[in-house]
């Protein structure tokens, strides 16, 4: 019986051994890495020495140089990125290359996908050797420490950001890249945009419209709060839920009808949705788009999960061709 | 003869854990084939993969390691105080009483500090413990009302969670991954957290294993024969729910190993607890090895949850494992 727990116990220690042993090699490791970084950036030094310190949802982040390899952990920094002229070499693309939408795609090179938003891959990116990371404050929070070991990293809302908050997030990112006072023209001319794509919208347009994204597993009205019921909303396109708590509710037929939405943007997910088992229905028949026949199907890409300033541009174009250009 | 048999198994499981742990270490986005890793771990230098296995490779492996003893043991330990084979930390609603706080710190406090997560999930599952204990008591605590007490909070504790994805379908993108249980992005940090949970707590309760046992034999006899049997079951409730809510606090709530590696355990060395303890961890570890290799290595770069292994594995498993009971009695 003793031989039993002798064994037992020699393992557990084989196994703690092991672990320390790892461990006692790897601020070892570290070290080494970090001194050649530090040769690296002392080599980058003479072109630019130059350091600033970024202020994001996680702290202070200095970053020196223009970074130049850059990882994306959300589709609003390779808009972002796209939208200054800097290719990624590294986005978080859940794998799917068709993810990205075409306006952005043609503006960046080829990349390596480092796997999915949710869970990206530490060893994909670290093998990458990025010079600055973009993450997203709810997504990746927590592995925070681990990328700030393998580069500068900043944490910006985007998944919960509204417009607003999506220009601002613009901002941050030319500051980290180094080209604020590009960014900031591009900002303008942006904004310049914005303003032509509003003066297409009649000044007495007083519908109200309703953008979803309808899946199998329910319908997804993004509210005014929301980034594209604020986008929406700040050319003169009224949400038709004003007030929620959530920016993302999941409503029901009834909800639907009590809001009755004079335009609904479907982003659609899935083969299957909510919808489809509602078209038959005469509650739903009854909703005023549905009877005025303005239910639009948008790419949900695009509608959703770009969240930047060429998506922004591109889903207003789609709104309005749509609602005025037929 | 019942010793020797069980000593070779603890030998074999134990050198399957050595070799799953050095394979593992090869697994993922890249591969390194393990005489590199071996050489790496005896402390030479191989070069770029260096960094990818002291990096992120070995803390996982070491937290499979860590994890895969806590969940078994700990269910190890909850069936021999219930007395009833289905008991783990997953039913008696441990899990998700840590699941319910993660997805509230997950949810409502986006900007909190990052090492509020592990620590509420502790929390979460001790506050279910002990409330599992006071409602539980009635001049004593039978094992009976005891898993069905831990049924009904688990159910509560379910709602709750239910609840918060319903209301803030957005959010649920980072809790959905705590919930599943998953090893991705666990680092050194993660590992000197749980380390020591389970470092003390696993001797301690081999060394009560004689009381399992006793424990076993009904409440009257362990009381005839002198043990105090509301303190035992209270002390060995809070060593199982010790082990699963550290666990538990790393990988998020990582299903189905605590029921099961006891299970497969009680199969090949019986009921004593002495060697069903510690089978019942080497199980664990590999199984938590397996599913979280297969996360890694299935689809790179592409990361699944482990829990998701767990359950694939596992579900079906103890399917299999009830209808055995059935036809052997």
């Amino acid at each position: 019986m003793k031989k039993v727990y002798v064994g037992f116990i020699l393992m557990i220690s084989i196994f703690v051994l092991a672990a320390c042993g790892g461990q006692s090699d790897e601020p070892a490791s570290a070290d080494e890495t970090n001194q050649q970084e530090e040769t690296e950036t002392t080599g980058e030094d003479q072109t630019s020495s130059e350091s600033r310190v970024i202020t994001h949802e996680m702290g202070e982040t200095t970053i020196t140089g223009d970074p130049k390899k850059i990882v994306a952990l959300e589709f609003s920094y390779v808009d972002a990125l796209a939208s200054l002229g800097i290719s990624p070499i590294g986005i978080a693309d859940d794998n799917d290359e068709n993810r990205i939408i075409e306006p952005i795609r043609d503006k960046i090179d080829d990349y390596t996908s480092v796997g999915t938003r949710k869970q990206p891959n530490l060893e994909v990116i670290s093998s990458l050797e990025p010079d600055l990371i973009i993450a997203d404050l709810k997504r990746h929070k927590d592995i925070y420490p681990q990328l700030e070991e393998i580069a500068p990293t900043i944490i910006l809302g985007s998944l919960a950001a509204d417009y607003q908050g999506i220009l601002d997030g613009f901002e941050v990112i030319a500051q980290a890249v180094n080209q604020e006072e590009h960014g900031a023209e591009i900002l303008e001319l942006h904004k310049q945009k914005m303003e032509e794509l509003r003066a297409q919208i009649p000044e007495d347009e007083t519908r109200t419209v309703m953008p979803a994204v309808v899946a199998s597993s329910g319908f997804y009205a993004h509210d005014d709060d929301s980034y594209t019921g604020s986008l929406l909303s700040s050319i003169g396109l009224t949400n038709a839920i004003q007030s929620g708590d959530e920016r993302y509710n999941k409503i029901n037929l009834e909800q639907v009808v009590e809001f009755n939405p004079d335009i609904m943007f479907h982003m659609v997910a899935g083969d299957e949705t909510v919808v489809d088992e509602w078209a038959d229905n005469s509650l739903y028949q009854d909703v005023s788009a549905v009877e005025s026949d303005q239910v639009y199907q948008v790419d949900r890409n695009m509608w959703s999960r770009f969240r930047g300033l060429i998506s922004s541009e591109q889903i207003l174009e789609d709104a309005i061709n749509h609602l005025y250009k037929n | 003869m019942q010793n020797k048999k069980g000593l070779y198994i603890l030998i074999t499981l134990g050198l399957v854990v050595l070799v799953l742990s050095v394979i593992g270490t090869g697994i993922g986005a890249v591969y390194i084939p393990p005489y590199e890793i071996i050489s790496n771990l005896l402390g030479n230098d191989i070069g770029s993969n260096q960094l990818i296995i002291q990096n992120y490779r070995l803390p996982r492996i070491v937290i499979a390691l860590l994890v895969g003893a806590g969940l078994s043991v700990s269910g190890a330990v909850l069936q021999g105080i219930i007395r009833n084979p289905l008991a783990s930390p997953d039913v008696i609603g441990i899990t998700k009483g840590a699941g319910l706080s993660a997805a509230i710190v997950i949810i409502l406090f986006p900007k909190a500090p990052i090492f509020v997560l592990p620590v509420a999930a502790f929390l979460g599952a001790a506050c279910i413990a002990i409330l599992l204990y006071l409602l539980a008591y009635k001049n004593g605590v039978k094992p009976s009302t005891l898993s069905l007490v831990g049924i009904a909070l688990g159910a509560i504790c379910h709602a709750g969670i239910q609840y918060l994805m319903v209301k803030f379908p957005l959010e649920v993108n980072a809790a959905l991954v705590w919930l599943t249980g998953s090893l991705w992005g666990k680092s050194w940090d993660d590992v000197w957290l749980l380390l020591p949970w389970i470092l003390i707590l696993l001797p301690v309760t081999i060394i009560m294993a004689v009381k399992l046992d006793i424990l076993n034999l009904g409440d009257d006899v362990a009381e005839g024969l002198g043990e105090r049997v509301e303190v035992m079951r209270m002390v060995l409730l809070f060593i199982a729910v010790g082990l699963a809510g550290s666990s538990v606090a790393i990988v998020g709530s990582l299903g189905f190993v605590g029921l099961i590696a006891p299970h497969i355990a009680r199969r090949l060395v019986g009921n004593k607890h002495h060697l069903l303890l510690p089978v019942s961890a080497l199980l664990g570890m590999v199984l938590v090895l397996i599913a979280d290799m297969l996360a890694r290595g299935l689809m790179p770069p592409v990361e699944i949850p482990a829990g998701i292994f767990t359950a694939v594995i596992g579900a079906p498993y103890f399917l299999y494992l009830l209808r055995k009971m059935q036809s052997t009695p």
